[in-house]
């Protein structure tokens, strides 16, 4: 026994030792981006998936017909020119030629058409295929949501064609003044028709099943554990790609384990989490390895239920009168410090991920005005909410109105969902935040842990919230899609059965609002103007309190954030073209000068535009 | 036999206090409960909930590091880590405590059914089988999708299988007993089934059930940290040690926030170190083979 | 004997179609949500509707079930539906299987010779520093949670000993340090039960008797003591080296090993009811084959043990 333990030390030792001399434990190619990545894809068939870690590797594989440059200007990609005809219905797209597809050995399969994008709307469109992203393309294109749902079966009277081999045309239902945007989803990517018959059912369920025409090809994926991008040779802009390949390594701990590895040099960029960013902002020599993370345009918002369907022991009923009071609801409005609840996960900085509108700023501009500063938006925009005396100002009349028809403390049920530890700690600096502010007298909130197995469907769609915290993305580069959760098609809220608000036509005043907005399809500016009108109203009559965009957070990292696309929906910015690695990790400092300075040629960008 | 002096449980309390180890981890056993029980009502305790906020500034005091103030530090949202620690301890040894007591009880009445009556041992072998090879967690998260988050869904959920190896262990030594000769002469004699078991075959079961029990504590906590790490654990607003000890696991990197992970994690293993222990002790000194 | 595993095996497939069937029903309990994943919300309501219907979920449960028990009949295992869908379960088992099985066994083997060295040492009453030593270990394995020295294991030993923290399958440096941790609770098993056996065979009339006859020590130990206490250890081998394709949620998730572990509470939380059918159906065998496995062991190795008569352990 003793031998043998002396034996297994003595090769420990031995083996340590031999490989204590090397440092980097993965060979390091020449200009390789070495990451740790803890959300594994489900699939790699782009046409079909609708989640943020799908779609932000496959950007990396197929290219979109129009992409977005680091401003957030759409440019040419794939399509080399287009035009749309006078009532916009109609749009017509040059492809580029000399565009090869490849397969994941970095062959070459064949050349891509026009007709491929025809084929890769059909597959869409079959819904046996369950695209989660049909629904995009059926809102936009003629006669497809009837081709969906097997109302018609000829594929020819979808308002897509290939005029010839370089010329595809979109027909549309209506007038989209947005579709270019559109464009970036998946579901408008292109496929082989003959390599979709070769690989049938297996379309994307590995590298080997899928083409490649974007600036990286995967040559190997083990799910769970490594995948490898290599710069694709054909790539039609290669020029313009930098990095020849990119490591991932799946690590289901990557939060704990990452940053550790990004210090020993195994990894060149690694995302810091609240957890951690305290150690890291304090320590001298980590302190200088990390810089700000950029948000996203997720937006985040706290919403009244005006159909409370939670259990009687929560007074659903006392609920209803109340939030159907103005001043009780703009009380919570103007007491909620969101400040202190964006301390939990920004406990640095908080204020950049506050937002006072539905719409993230930076989002979309009328003109050189950024549609958060349009009129009725911009004193939201420009001011905190939270105003400790208005608060109290509102209560006072609140429970003056509501006296002997509403029995104090109002209790104010908010679930959240318990697997996730930051909306757990957030809600419990809220809970005891606003009671605080306006005294327990007044509001009891409870705050309710829900199981994450079928969460939103079983709390928030079933109404079984008083207020609640929800979040959208944006579809499409127009505001029109920030009024998505807060339509009467909407599942998750019931702002139309708020009382007092009845308008024309059966609609109320916020539907017809947004109605008149989306009409305008000519005169953008105006357009936005009205769409501004209408989420001010929202804000105004507090149905709803703006909350934060999400992003933001830090890393140490050896990637410059400017370099790459800069588009309203995140995945876009997953595309690695264009990146460099930078020698040393990016400090603080030289994030925040880059900033200024992206900021600064974004606004000469807009006023050239704007001649 | 009966009058020959010998007294089971005497003789296993004597063979015990020999240990003097287990003695000491007993004693401090019970101190601990005994602190933990009246930590609430000491003067200058804290809220193990309440956030605690700056007076000045108005802003949450997150992460202070153990001081005069926050004896534990406080937590990344500026909680106090002295109160939410005994307050998740009071939590997961209740837990403990509890389907300690639940396995034992259940698995002790089926395993003696199945073990001594043989027009049953089909029918529970066969149940047994099933459940046995039924996945925990679908059962797990079933039953988390179906009910509230909390202490009883905890408890709820560890009992419902928990007391499968319990129910095994003491039908296979009642087996094994039942048909031992002096056993089987007391059934030809006329004695009662009950007082069979009670006299005869109970005794060997003590040892093996309370080294089980004891066991099962520092076994139920450890599954409360298993099932936190999977997602199934209490709400952060009920501290366990489990969800404790799962939200400092990501401090282990961090230095000078590693005290978030090292104190959940002493008193844990002060928890389970005594009751292994204790139990291990327990077992030997009440097996009637060592009393010799 | 033949009789006893034609008559044992009829049962199993018994139980195991009942297991199957209850998982089966279980399943279809879970919330509808839960098989849009994450992409519910941008999901219209005739998308939902035509997702849940192309998955078969509409039919009545008894067609479903029908259709279940003629698929796993003929051998099919399906086709996961959430975890990789479109690709087949049985793909994604035969990648995952060989890495657990393989870090599995490596780890039993170690924690076998270990723990059943260190079990009979700490029996034998001459070592006493070891006994002690050997009580320590047990006592703090069982008692600190796997989750905390696991990871303190990794972060630490791979920076003293200039370790790559993950595993790489072409840089077998990289295995030793999960083989190791996992051997570590294993162990301590083996050796605790280990010590059990050995001393209660030691405190056999036997034993003494033949030391009072004046045998050496080590004689007896090693023709009698040692082999009569290792055979109720040979039971549950079977049973535990088939079990290792399960493999360890903790260890998988720190070295970033694409095993088998976690897998079943993956595919659970994610719905994916063919993957979770055929992980259920693989584990009830297992365990089954196992257990008979290693009843029919015993009996070899120990003619007194008589197989058919029912009272045997199970």
């Amino acid at each position: 026994m003793k031998k043998l333990l002396i034996f297994f030390i003595g090769v420990a030792v031995v083996l340590a030792g031999w490989n204590a001399s090397r440092h980097n434990w993965y060979d390091r190619e020449e200009n390789e981006l070495r990451m740790v990545y803890s959300g594994e894809v489900t699939t790699l068939n782009y046409l079909t998936a609708a989640t943020a870690n799908e779609i932000s590797l496959a950007v990396n594989f197929v290219d979109s017909l129009v992409e977005y440059d680091r401003f957030g200007e759409i440019k040419p990609c794939l399509a080399t020119e287009w035009n749309t005809s006078e009532d916009g219905t109609i749009w017509t797209f040059k492809i580029r030629k000399g565009v090869k597809w490849v397969t994941h050995e970095g062959k070459v399969y064949g050349k891509l058409v026009a007709q491929d994008f025809v084929d890769g709307l059909k597959y869409v469109l079959t819904s046996e295929n369950n695209s989660r992203t049909a629904n995009i393309v059926y809102s936009v294109i003629k006669n497809a949501k009837e081709y969906y749902n097997k109302e018609i079966t000829d594929f020819n009277e979808i308002g897509i064609k290939a005029l010839d081999e370089y010329t595809l045309q979109y027909t549309l239902n209506k007038p989209v003044p947005y579709f270019l945007s559109i464009l970036n989803y998946l579901c408008f990517f292109p496929v082989k028709g003959q390599f979709l018959e070769e690989v049938g059912d297996r379309f994307g369920t590995d590298n080997r099943y899928i083409l490649y025409n974007g600036p990286y090809v995967m040559i190997n994926y083990e799910p769970h554990h490594r995948r490898v991008l290599e710069k694709n040779e054909y790539y039609w802009d290669k020029d313009n790609v930098y990095i020849q390949r990119i490591t991932m390594t799946y690590n289901k701990e990557a939060n704990v384990l990452a940053p550790e590895m990004f210090l020993r040099g195994e990894i060149d960029h690694v995302g810091i989490g609240t957890d951690i960013i305290h150690e890291w902002m304090n320590n001298p020599v980590k302190r200088n390895l990390i810089r700000p993370n950029r948000t996203n345009f997720f937006s985040y918002f706290f919403l009244f239920n005006f159909n409370p369907q939670f259990s009687e022991e929560y007074e659903p009923v006392n609920w209803l009168v109340a939030v159907n009071n103005r001043n009780f609801r703009k009380s919570i409005f103007h007491a909620m410090d969101r400040k202190s609840a964006m301390l939990t996960e920004e406990p640095y900085e908080p204020e950049k991920r506050l937002l006072n509108t539905i719409t993230p700023r930076n989002f979309i501009s009328a003109g050189k005005i950024d549609y958060t500063q349009l009129e009725p938006l911009s004193k939201f925009t420009n001011r905190d909410s939270f105003d400790e005396k208005l608060a109290l100002t509102y209560k006072n009349k609140a429970i003056e109105e509501l006296k002997g028809k509403v029995s104090f403390p109002v209790k104010i049920l908010m679930p959240y969902n318990a697997a996730s530890r930051q909306w757990a700690n957030r809600v419990q600096v809220i809970e005891q935040q606003l009671e605080r502010v306006l005294g327990k007298d007044y509001i009891d909130i409870i705050i309710e842990p829900n199981p994450p197995t079928g969460f939103l469907e079983r709390v928030r769609d079933s109404g079984k919230y008083a207020l609640m915290e929800l979040n959208w993305g944006a579809d499409f580069a127009d505001p029109e899609t920030y009024t998505h959760p807060f339509r009467r098609d909407s599942t998750s809220s019931w702002i139309h059965m708020a009382r007092g608000y009845e308008g024309e036509n059966g609609y109320t005043i916020y539907e017809n609002l947004v109605q008149r907005a989306a009409d305008e399809v000519m005169d953008i500016n105006k357009r936005y103007q009205l769409f501004a009108e209408a989420e001010a109203f929202l804000i105004e009559e507090a149905f709803v309190i703006p909350y934060s965009v999400g992003g933001g957070g830090y890393a140490a990292s050896r990637i410059n954030p400017f370099e790459i696309s800069y588009s309203p929906f995140g995945a876009v910015s997953g595309r690695f073209k264009g990146l460099k690695l930078l020698k040393t990790p990016m400090s603080m400092d030289e994030y925040n000068l880059l900033y200024k300075q992206w900021e600064r040629e974004r606004s000469e960008r807009l006023k050239g535009a704007e001649k | 036999m009966m009058n020959s002096g010998y007294s089971y449980w005497n003789s296993t309390i004597r063979a015990f206090m020999k240990n003097k180890v287990s003695l000491f981890f007993m004693a401090l056993m019970a101190v601990f409960i005994v602190f933990i029980i009246i930590q609430p009502y000491l003067p200058n305790q804290k809220s193990p909930n309440v956030i605690y906020v700056d007076d000045t500034t108005g802003l949450q005091l997150i992460n202070m590091p153990p001081g005069r103030e926050f004896w534990f530090g406080t937590n990344s949202i500026g909680q106090d880590m002295w109160a939410r620690i005994w307050s998740g301890t009071r939590t997961s040894l209740f837990i403990g405590i509890i389907v300690a007591l639940w396995e034992n009880a259940i698995g002790l009445i089926i395993g003696v059914i199945w073990g001594y009556v043989r027009r049953l041992e089909n029918i529970i072998t066969s149940i047994y089988n099933v459940i046995n090879n039924l996945p925990r967690v679908i059962i797990l998260i079933l039953l988390a999708y179906t009910m509230k988050p909390g202490v009883l869904t905890m408890i709820f959920t560890m009992c419902i299988t928990g007391w499968l190896d319990t129910a095994r262990i003491v039908r296979n030594i009642v087996v094994i007993i039942r048909d031992r000769e002096y056993n089987i002469a007391s059934r030809i004699l006329g004695t009662p089934a009950y007082r069979i078991i009670y006299r005869n075959i109970l005794p060997y079961l003590v040892s093996v059930l309370v080294l089980k029990a004891t066991l099962s504590i520092p076994a139920a906590i450890g599954y409360e940290v298993f099932l936190t790490y999977i997602g199934l654990g209490l709400p952060l607003s009920i501290p366990s040690l489990g969800n404790l000890i799962n939200e400092g696991r990501g401090y282990i990197t961090v230095p000078s926030l590693r005290y978030q992970l090292m104190i959940p994690a002493m008193v844990l293993s002060i928890i389970t170190v005594s009751f292994y222990a204790i139990g291990n002790a327990f077992a030997d000194a009440s097996d009637p083979r060592n009393h010799f | 004997m033949i009789r006893y595993i034609s008559s044992r095996l009829i049962q199993s497939v018994i139980t195991l179609f009942a297991v199957l069937t209850i998982v089966f029903m279980l399943m279809r309990l879970m919330p509808v949500e839960g098989y849009l994943g994450e992409s519910y919300d941008k999901l219209d309501e005739i998308q939902r509707e035509k997702i849940i219907e192309n998955l078969g979920l509409k039919d009545p449960i008894h067609v479903q079930l029908k259709k279940f028990y003629k698929r796993v009949a003929s051998g099919d295992l399906g086709v996961s539906i959430a975890y990789r869908p479109g690709v087949p379960v049985a793909e994604i088992l035969k990648s995952k299987i060989p890495y657990s099985l393989g870090f599995g066994i490596a780890s039993l083997s170690i924690s076998i010779i270990s723990g059943i060295t260190l079990g009979i040492f700490m029996a034998d009453s001459e070592g006493k520093i070891l006994k002690r030593v050997g009580n320590i270990y047990i006592i703090l394995i069982n008692s600190i949670p796997a989750a905390i020295y696991y990871i303190l294991i990794q972060f630490y030993i791979t920076d003293i000993f200039k370790l790559p923290m993950l595993f790489y399958i072409d840089r077998p440096i990289s295995w030793i340090l999960p083989v190791l941790s996992l051997s570590l609770g294993t162990t301590a098993t083996y050796a605790l039960w280990m010590k059990r056996y050995m001393v209660d065979e030691l405190n056999k009339d036997y034993v003494k008797l033949a030391m009072a006859k004046g045998l050496k020590r080590r004689e007896v130990m090693k023709k009698h003591v040692f082999l009569n206490a290792f055979v109720p250890m040979i039971q549950y081998l079977p049973s535990s080296i088939l079990f290792t394709i399960s493999g360890s949620i903790y260890i998988e998730s720190l070295y970033s090993i694409p095993g088998m572990g976690g897998l079943l509470v993956e595919a659970v939380q994610r719905q994916d009811n063919p993957l979770v059918e055929a992980i259920v159906l693989i584990y009830s065998s297992i365990g089954i084959i196992g257990m008979l496995a290693g009843d029919v062991l015993m009996a070899i190795l120990d003619p007194r043990i008589k197989l058919g008569k029912r009272e045997g352990r199970i």
